[in-house]
């Protein structure tokens, strides 16, 4: 036994545990007997996204929006991701030279990003950087908001089989059976309008980064008609010429894997989180929020960084000489 | 009974996309196979070769949420 006046560092990390573990114990005691008096539901699956209020916006060309608790998630996101903004836009402006809160966080991720960004892309950087970054920080907060106790558990109680909305008062639990829970705000990577509109922005500015690249002659991968005349067998460069016209499916492709990776991954992650909730209702999900927040922040690496190759490969021109690869 | 039925034919119908899933597995195994492989090599390259491991695995494990999306399809719609 060590004696505490001596060795106060000892003493304050049994203190700890001991707190620790009384903390774990109670909870789970509270947690059985919550189980007891309140017995779990089984979470009701919903795969599009639910309006929150009852009527409408009218817009003139795109007819009725509805508020629907992804976009609510949405504005959510932008609020933040503004206020990140402002924050570090007054860190920049103040002419303190050493970056310190969240300033410095931004720094030390940027940096890195950067560095990643050059070490692929080269002499493109300044062009293939805005949008690795922009997509790696809007995809993160998007996927963070899953963590936040209440959103996709706290919002209107409304009656099963009704898809309308009609609310019969305020309730913390999806459940499935006679009433259904819509929540005021679900995780915006569950909307596949969100995660496809990304896919879309990130393939397009892939295009316009190409064309910058190379000009005109970018579009002879997709359509390689100079094949047909230099290769020299014919019927062979009729086949490249056939294999560039794949490209093209590739490309669509590439949407369809961007928009159904991240929606799919979330939306596995969310039901996961509910239906472990439903199996266990204490501590177990504590683990797979821990297992959703590293799959948050390495599907939106994935998706930053899969652009930023894309980007990357954009630019270089096809065609077999790769010298300036690694400018 | 015609609705349990098309309810059973979706259960396994579910299930049967989800065999997909198996490509997927295998997929991430042999990418982080190699990647321990050549860390093991050539310990100074972990850094990069662990990035392009999870680029690797993102992509073979696309394939397997592609069937989970399938499968949640035609369980919940």
């Amino acid at each position: 036994m060590a004696d505490p006046k001596k060795d106060p560092g000892t003493r304050k990390k049994g203190n700890l545990r001991k707190e620790f573990g009384i903390v774990l114990l109670s909870t789970g005691v509270l947690g059985a007997l919550g189980w007891h008096f309140f017995p779990p539901v089984m979470p009701h699956v919903q795969l599009p996204s639910e309006p929150v209020v009852a009527h409408p916006l009218s817009l003139p060309v795109l007819g009725d929006v509805y508020l629907t608790n992804t976009l609510v998630a949405m504005l959510l996101m932008d609020l933040v991701v503004l206020a990140l903004v402002y924050a570090v836009q007054k860190a920049a402006k103040s002419g303190d030279l050493v970056p310190r809160g969240i300033s410095g966080a931004f720094e030390a991720l940027l940096e890195a990003m950067y560095n990643l960004t050059e070490s692929t892309a080269g002499k493109w950087t300044a062009d293939i950087f805005p949008y690795f970054a922009t997509f790696f920080i809007l995809v993160l907060i998007a996927n963070y908001m899953e963590l936040l106790p209440g959103v996709d558990s706290i919002g209107w109680l409304v009656p099963a089989e009704h898809s309308g909305h009609a609310a019969k008062g305020i309730f913390l639990l999806k459940q499935a059976g006679e009433y259904t829970v819509v929540p005021w705000v679900r995780v915006l990577s569950t909307d596949l309008n969100f995660t496809a509109g990304l896919a879309l922005v990130s393939v397009f500015m892939t295009q316009v980064i190409g064309v910058k690249a190379l000009g005109l002659p970018y579009f002879g991968k997709f359509f390689n008609i100079k094949a047909v005349f230099t290769v020299k067998p014919r019927w062979m460069g009729f086949i490249d010429f056939l294999v560039s016209i794949l490209e093209i499916i590739s490309e669509v492709a590439k949407i369809i894997s961007f928009s159904f990776r991240l929606f799919g991954n979330l939306f596995a992650g969310s039901v996961m989180l509910f239906v472990i909730g439903f199996l266990v209702p204490i501590w177990f999900q504590s683990a797979v929020l821990l297992l959703e927040a590293f799959v948050g922040v390495i599907q939106a690496l994935v998706f930053g960084m899969l652009t930023l190759m894309f980007m990357s490969l954009a630019t270089h021109p096809h065609g077999g000489e790769h010298e300036e690869a690694h400018a | 009974m015609e609705q349990a039925i098309v309810q059973a034919a979706k259960l396994i119908g579910a299930g049967l996309a989800m065999i997909g899933a198996l490509g997927g597995g295998i997929g991430i195994g042999l990418s982080a196979q190699g990647a321990v492989q050549g860390i093991a090599r050539n310990p100074d390259a972990a850094g990069q070769v662990q990035t392009n491991m999870i680029l690797g695995i993102a992509f073979s494990e696309a394939v397997a949420i592609y069937c989970l999306v399938i499968a949640l399809l035609i369980l919940f719609v």
